[in-house]
């Protein structure tokens, strides 16, 4: 309890101070102290860098970061495994192909709340197809999502190659993922649906502890387990339709930081939940201020940041952990 | 009473009950027995609602079980099924406090030294040895408030001084409830159950 109320505090002064760096820090270099241009009034570049580019990108790291760290939560207790994570199980790439169709097709343009609902529906789609697919939920389910994934990343390279517009970005953009498109009405479009997805992931949380037991000691001791399942996925489906509309599918953040925290903290889910969602806001921060600063003027992939170090932390905990790879039941 | 009735069950071409019928009444202690595969674990699934029957009907006091939602049959029975997963490193205590607190049973302290848990509520379910373990997977069971109790081989690993206290812990729900325990350890326990059924 002491070490979580640790955990909270120092998560929080640390997101400030990133934040405030976030603010700070760009290609263009701030004449005015940042304390002006947030309390006073303000109208030259530097305020309008601040206000229009910087706040609106820190902001969505931080709601887009906490959304991957729960969407990670939810996804390993709802299968039972610790391996699963949204982009690996197809959930990412269902709502890319679906970003990238209702782009291309003219229907929307990016960041509408049109492009925002149609990530979610695809994302939805895509969950419960792996769930039919698939013949267990232990390593078959993994490898289902993997196929499914990359039958629908496929498709959406189709798509891409095949439309004349130039605004739908190329198919790495969205599968390493950027914040370089955010803006205060991507946000605006997005924020909702993701508190959605936030509010269904914690309603779910207290109940994949007793979930955790396998799905009859669960039914059992009076927790449904396939009305569980149902709300897990539209959970996962607004929070991670909600962040790869805007941002793009970003790996490694929902796989890695629950084992963590959970090594930390212990499994309770509803504070696995709280924590992972804070480290997650500071790790797509501090990842985006990196892929923003460190090779200015050019910009690195979010994406990439966090696949070369998510990837080797990965192999790691693997080779640390004595975790079971295949979930049961 | 649970009251069994006619029930079929099948799983694809594998007949597993077949038109059985069966009650368990309150204040008695009811041995389930029968060999491996004979559809013990089957029948205590059919009566806790997690599978259906293909046709007949299961009653808990007068209630359709198959028409009552999972929280609404916890109130009427509670059940210890033959495998729990003990995958995540909750300590017993959290495992235990699973069964939310206006629902435990005024037992609950005396259940827990009996299963000789008490020094081992602060230790993480993952790290204890498969008898302890089903210890704690009893006691989830047991401190469960509930008019019926289902126990799927309650003795498996245990000791035999577990397996007395066992006992004499379900004697005493017995004075209140009704108690269905499979086992196939009937030559230690036998004499001790009201009834039995054998499955075949
Ligand atoms: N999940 C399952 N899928 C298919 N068949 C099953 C499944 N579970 C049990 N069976 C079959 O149902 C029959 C009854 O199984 P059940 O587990 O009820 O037996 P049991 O009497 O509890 O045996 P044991 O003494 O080994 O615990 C067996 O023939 C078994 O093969
Ligand atoms: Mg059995």
């Amino acid at each position: 309890m002491k070490r979580e109320i640790g955990i909270y505090i120092g998560g929080v002064i640390l997101l400030a101070l990133l934040f405030l760096l976030s603010l700070r820090i760009g290609v263009l270099h701030l004449q005015t102290p940042l304390f002006d241009i947030l309390f006073k009034n303000n109208h030259g570049v530097d305020a309008s860098t601040v206000w229009d580019i910087r706040l609106p990108r820190a902001l969505g790291a931080i709601i887009f970061g906490a959304g991957l760290g729960f969407a990670g939560v939810i996804a390993q207790g709802i299968f039972r495994n610790p391996l699963a994570e949204p982009t690996l199980i197809g959930l990412s790439s269902g709502a890319v192909l679906g970003t990238i169709a209702v782009i291309s097709s003219g229907a929307a343009v990016y960041g509408s709340r049109t492009n925002v609902y149609v990530a979610v529906l695809f994302a939805a789609s895509t969950a419960l197809m792996v769930q039919w697919l698939a013949p267990n939920k232990g390593f078959g389910f993994l490898l289902t999502g993997i196929a499914v994934s990359s039958i629908l990343t496929s498709l959406a390279g189709l798509v891409i190659t095949s439309s004349p517009k130039p605004s739908i970005q190329s198919l790495s953009f969205w599968n390493f993922g950027s914040l370089s498109l955010l803006n205060s009405e991507t946000i605006r479009a997005s924020a909702p649906v993701l508190e959605v997805g936030i509010i269904t992931a914690f309603f779910v949380a207290r109940k994949l502890d007793i979930y955790s037991l396998g799905d009859a000691s669960s039914h059992y001791l009076g927790v449904n387990p396939k009305r569980i399942r149902f709300w897990a996925i539209i959970a996962l489906a607004f929070l991670i339709g909600a962040s790869v509309s805007a941002i793009g599918s970003i790996a490694f953040i929902g796989l890695l930081i629950p084992h963590i925290v959970r090594a930390l903290i212990g499994p309770a889910h509803r504070r696995l939940l709280s924590i992972s969602g804070l480290i997650g806001a500071i790790v797509l921060l501090a990842a985006d201020l990196v892929a923003r600063t460190a090779f200015e003027p050019h910009e690195i992939p979010l994406g990439l940041i966090t696949s070369l170090i998510g990837a080797p932390a990965l192999i790691i905990l693997i080779r640390r952990s004595r975790a079971q790879w295949v979930a049961h039941d | 009473m649970i009251d069994i009735k006619r029930v079929t069950f099948s799983r694809g071409a594998n007949v597993i009950l077949d038109d059985f019928s069966a009650q368990i009444l309150n204040g008695e202690a009811v041995l389930l027995s029968g060999s491996n595969g004979a559809g013990k674990s089957t029948l205590i699934q059919l009566i806790g609602g997690f599978l259906t029957p293909d046709s007949g009907s299961i009653e808990i006091i007068g209630n359709d079980i198959s028409q009552l939602k999972a929280k609404d049959q916890a109130q009427l029975r509670s059940i210890a099924p033959q495998r729990r997963i003990f995958d995540l490193a909750f300590t017993v205590v959290q495992t235990l406090n699973f069964v939310p607190k206006k629902r435990r049973s005024l037992r609950t302290h005396q259940i827990i030294e009996e299963l000789g848990l008490v020094d081992l509520l602060d230790k993480k379910v993952t790290e204890l040895s498969i008898g302890q373990q089903q210890r704690v997977s009893l006691a989830l069971a047991l401190i469960q408030e509930a008019d019926f109790y289902l126990l799927d081989e309650p003795f498996a690993g245990q000791d035999a001084a577990s397996q007395v206290r066992t006992i004499n812990l379900i004697n005493e729900i017995k004075n209140e409830k009704g108690v269905l325990v499979v086992s196939h350890n009937s030559d230690n326990t036998h004499s001790w159950f009201d009834r039995e059924i054998v499955l075949n």
